[in-house]
């Protein structure tokens, strides 16, 4: 194989700090064996997150030079709303500061007591805003995706025979909307095809049901349909994307993912009620309509941002080097989630570490193997983020324990990507002798931000 | 008080980078406000000229700032930007922990849904429009305990954002303690007209509350004008550094909500100050729901650097001594020109009395609104009501009739010369000369909360 041209040069560097690993474990144990309470300066690649960590491009940078600081009507917002509604067909475009306050005000609006949202999988901070109100939220993806070895184009569709009997059971009143999120980053970053979310649509006509499109990796998707769906190979990236959205009721985005931003959030509605009633929300907690809590330049950014994520190059180079390092794990006998997915490589490390019980949080453990190893930051998607204790206080386990390894946009080379590779190889040589970790200290809810840990 | 000369007030800074304005005619003008419902809020910024709306997040950075910009560490959790903020935050305002939110609201709504209960009375030196709105939603009751004299504007009380102690008595004789969670005290009081609250009064808030058991928290958006104030005003201070008199003022209360988009010369940004472990500890928790990760809150890392650097910058006394003097010097152009203004003349604009101005207007007609929409046709200078649109409606549907009816001419810091300041001056006196003529309007659209942002009115 050929190797992957990178559509860009470097223009701006920010320079790391190289440990030794005397001193990161020295480091880990001071942040209590969590990734999260580890200073980034004492990360060498960081892969905690994709969202908010890309490098902007010059053009970026520029816009952000220009951006219009006036608090009502200014210049970069209306840039904004030009792109936002090209993108989306949708006439009402919110700002906010970020997904997560987009969200809030929707499903503020939505949800209630008593609601139901339904989803191929709610992200765990959608789910929280979802739960605040009162509603539940209920995921729903096909049984065959939740296998990690099973290779299937479109793993992160929303299981439509399923969605049907949901509704019919809660009672379509009941509902309060269809949440599709592409990609689903929940399940490994998996695509959704068109297909799927056109029968979406027409579900949710029968039943007169809002359906949402939670779209912050909108552009990672369209690459995905464009090569894996029938029809979609000479359409471009930008087409595919417009098509999908034109199919909602209404958009979410965090826009520090196919944003290209690092701070950024979008809210988008078709109904003019609805419209004035998350406004009236967006002014309260956020800020006014048209700024909603970000700075002028940051809205330039994201206009910018938001063209420069389709072009056809880029997405080529996102997806296949996400895939790169995947394909390479895979091929040293690392158990990864398959096939791999748009941001983010998920390691199962209930399959490498099998030495380590469940309650002892293999998946931890090999984020903190990463760290010591080397100065690699990962998230642990298991039992240490979502598990929970029954009447006994007994670990009720997560479906599976993975570590996240996600890629930010435009920030490491192909040399780091290669560094990572051979600390792996390090890694496979640690297996059998690595051991569990126990909670020492963790608050009431998302505990795996500030929970501490220590060795068994 | 005495006059400030022109050249006392020399600006501690030279230009480095510019912005372009757009020039527009009269005729373009009649038209974008007509288009705007006569509000101000709703103009497109490239038809303004001169941008009075709001002092808020319209500064200008220095080049100190943009460069610690470009070293911002856009880490999702353990940013060094967001220590480098926690840093400066104890070092200068004395704060023991620090929760960074996206803007100064957004720290309001989670302390309101941390200290308040249903049915909590929170007095306060007079209201501010989204910070009474954080309260009310969480259960509380407004309560304005500023002494009688910030209401009538002229006034020339030296520190007409103090609390009249003994109102805030009655309350706690009325309630009970237990019901009144905190005092908000806000420095540099913005609707009275950015007038200042002296270190005696705060002094002998500290002990009254300290007594009954009371939590003070500061709104602390415009601190460092009002040690300005202080540090010209009050015995015993001339010779302290404003850097001394803030984390004075800081020491007397026990958390603070800020708007970093004020005093700390930044674009965008704010947070939650608490010495209070169990408060911070909720907060760090309510703060991942509502905006980010604590270590940045809905904040980039290079906003974080901007705010860190921008507070130290704000208590340089050169500085301070030219922003307030700016802001004094159009005053006294105005009081030249004999345009009824608030006096004295506060900390961060001028606040023109509308109803003075306007005397053959109602309060229902919106005297501050229609004289907003006259100086914007005048010259393209954006200034802001606040009046009666601002106040709003009470929960029973009432309209507030709030005593002081202004139109407010915010100064941006660092963005604006002394021939713009003269521009306005010579705007607001043309408008002046033909007051008159000047009809009233009527609302013809409402929404429901905060509802001067998006209001619009025709002409009587």
């Amino acid at each position: 194989m050929r190797t992957l041209t990178e559509p860009f040069k470097i223009k701006m560097v920010e320079p790391l700090k190289v440990t030794t690993e005397d001193f990161r474990k020295e480091a880990l144990k001071a942040a209590g064996y969590n990734t999260f309470l580890l200073r980034s300066s004492d990360v060498f690649i960081d892969f905690l997150t994709d969202s908010g960590t890309g490098a902007m491009s010059d053009k970026q940078w520029a816009g952000m030079m220009m951006g219009d600081e006036s608090y009502a009507g200014a210049k970069s917002w209306e840039h904004l709303e030009r792109v936002v509604k090209e993108l989306t067909g949708m006439p009402y475009i919110l700002p906010t500061h970020q997904g997560r306050a987009a969200e809030r005000i929707l499903y503020g609006i939505l949800g209630g007591k008593n609601k139901v949202f339904i989803s191929n999988t709610h992200f765990d901070t959608t789910r929280a805003n979802i739960e605040f109100t009162g509603a539940s939220a209920i995921d729903i993806i096909y049984d065959e995706a939740k296998d990690p070895e099973i290779d299937l184009p479109f793993k992160g569709n929303i299981n439509l025979e399923k969605l049907n009997e949901l509704i019919i059971h809660h009672g379509k009143e009941n509902v309060a909307a269809v949440i599709i999120t592409v990609t689903n980053n929940s399940s490994g970053g998996q695509p959704v095809s068109m297909a799927n979310v056109k029968e979406l649509r027409k579900i949710c006509n029968t039943y007169n049901i809002p359906l949402v499109i939670d779209g912050c990796r909108v552009a990672e998707n369209a690459y995905f349909i464009k090569h894996r769906e029938e029809g979609y190979i000479n359409k471009s990236c930008e087409e595919i994307a417009k098509e999908m959205l034109r199919l909602g009721d209404a958009f979410i985005m965090s826009a520090k993912k196919d944003g290209m931003v690092n701070m950024g959030g979008l809210l988008t509605v078709k109904d003019e009620a609805l419209s004035v009633k998350c406004k009236n929300l967006l002014i309260i907690s956020e800020g006014f309509t048209t700024y909603g809590g970000l700075s002028g330049r940051d809205m330039e950014a994201l206009a910018i941002g938001l063209t420069e994520v389709f072009d056809e190059d880029y997405l080529h180079y996102r997806i296949r080097s996400t895939a790169y390092l995947g394909e390479k794990l895979r091929n040293k006998g690392i158990p990864v989630v398959w096939p791999i997915g748009g941001h983010a490589v998920y390691i199962d490390a209930k399959q490498l570490y099998k030495n380590i019980p469940i309650n002892q949080y293999p998946g931890q453990a090999l984020v903190c193997d990463l760290y010591i190893k080397g100065g690699i930051r990962a998230v642990e998607v298991g039992s240490l983020m979502f598990g929970k204790y029954d009447d006994k206080g007994e670990l009720i386990p997560a479906t599976n324990e993975l570590v996240r390894l996600a890629i930010p946009r435009r920030v490491y080379t192909q040399s780091h990507i290669d560094y990572v590779l051979d600390i792996f190889d390090d890694i496979l040589k640690l297996k059998n002798q690595t051991q569990g970790y126990k909670i020492t200290y963790e608050p009431p809810f998302l505990r795996h931000f500030t929970a501490r840990l220590d060795k068994l | 008080m005495k006059t400030l000369k022109k050249r006392s007030w020399a600006e501690p800074y030279k230009m480095k980078m510019v912005e372009l304005l757009k020039m527009t005619t009269k005729q373009q003008r009649i038209k974008a406000i007509k288009e705007a419902g006569y509000n101000t809020f709703l103009l497109k910024s490239e038809d303004v000229y001169i941008d009075l709306l709001t002092d808020s997040g319209t500064n200008s950075m220095s080049d100190r700032q943009w460069s610690a910009f470009m070293t911002g560490d856009e880490a999702y959790a353990g940013s060094k930007s967001y220590y480098l903020l926690e840093n400066a935050i104890q070092k200068y305002y004395g704060y023991k922990y620090v929760v960074p939110t996206h803007q100064g609201r957004a720290a309001e709504n989670i302390l309101s849904q941390i200290l308040i209960k249903k049915g909590d009375i929170i007095p306060g030196n007079m209201y501010f429009t989204t910070t009474r709105l954080h309260q009310e939603l969480a259960g509380g009751k407004f309560e304005d305990v500023i002494i009688d004299e910030a209401h009538d504007p002229l006034n020339e009380h030296p520190f007409k954002g103090n609390i009249d102690i003994n109102k805030l008595d009655k309350l706690v004789k009325k309630h009970g303690a237990k019901k009144i969670p905190y005092v908000c005290l806000a420095t540099n009081v913005n609707l009275a007209g950015g007038q200042p609250v002296s270190m005696a009064n705060l002094k002998e808030l500290r002990a009254y509350t300290k007594k009954h058991g009371i939590r003070i928290i500061h709104d602390m958006t415009r601190v460092a004008e009002n040690a300005y104030f202080i540090q010209q005003r009050e015995k015993g201070y001339d010779k302290k550094s404003i850097k001394d008199i803030v984390k004075e003022i800081c020491s007397h209360t026990d958390g603070a909500t800020m708007s970093a988009k004020k005093d700390a010369l930044v674009n965008i940004g704010g947070f939650l100050a608490i010495n209070d472990w169990d408060v911070f500890e909720e907060a760090r928790n309510l703060v991942v729901v509502y905006e980010g990760l604590h270590t940045y809150g809905g904040l980039a890392g290079r906003d974080m650097e901007a705010i860190a650097v921008g507070i130290a910058e704000s208590l340089d006394d050169n500085h301070q001594h030219a922003r307030v003097g700016q802001v004094e010097y159009l005053g006294h152009k105005m009081m030249e020109y004999n345009i009824p203004i608030v006096k004295p003349i506060g900390g961060h604009g001028i606040f023109v009395d509308a109803k003075a101005f306007l005397p053959h207007l109602t309060q229902d007609q919106f005297p501050a609104q229609v004289l907003a929409a006259e100086l914007y046709i005048d010259s393209g200078v954006r200034t802001m009501e606040r009046g009666i649109v601002s106040a709003g409606r009470k929960a029973n549907g009432e309209n507030y009739y709030p005593k002081l009816e202004l139109v407010r001419f915010t100064i941006p810091r660092r963005v604006y010369t002394q021939a713009h300041m003269d521009v306005i001056a010579e705007s607001a006196a043309a408008v002046y000369e033909k007051r008159k003529t000047i009809k009233g309007l009527k609302m013809v659209y409402e929404p429901k909360y905060l509802r001067f942002f998006q209001a619009k009115f025709e002409k009587l």
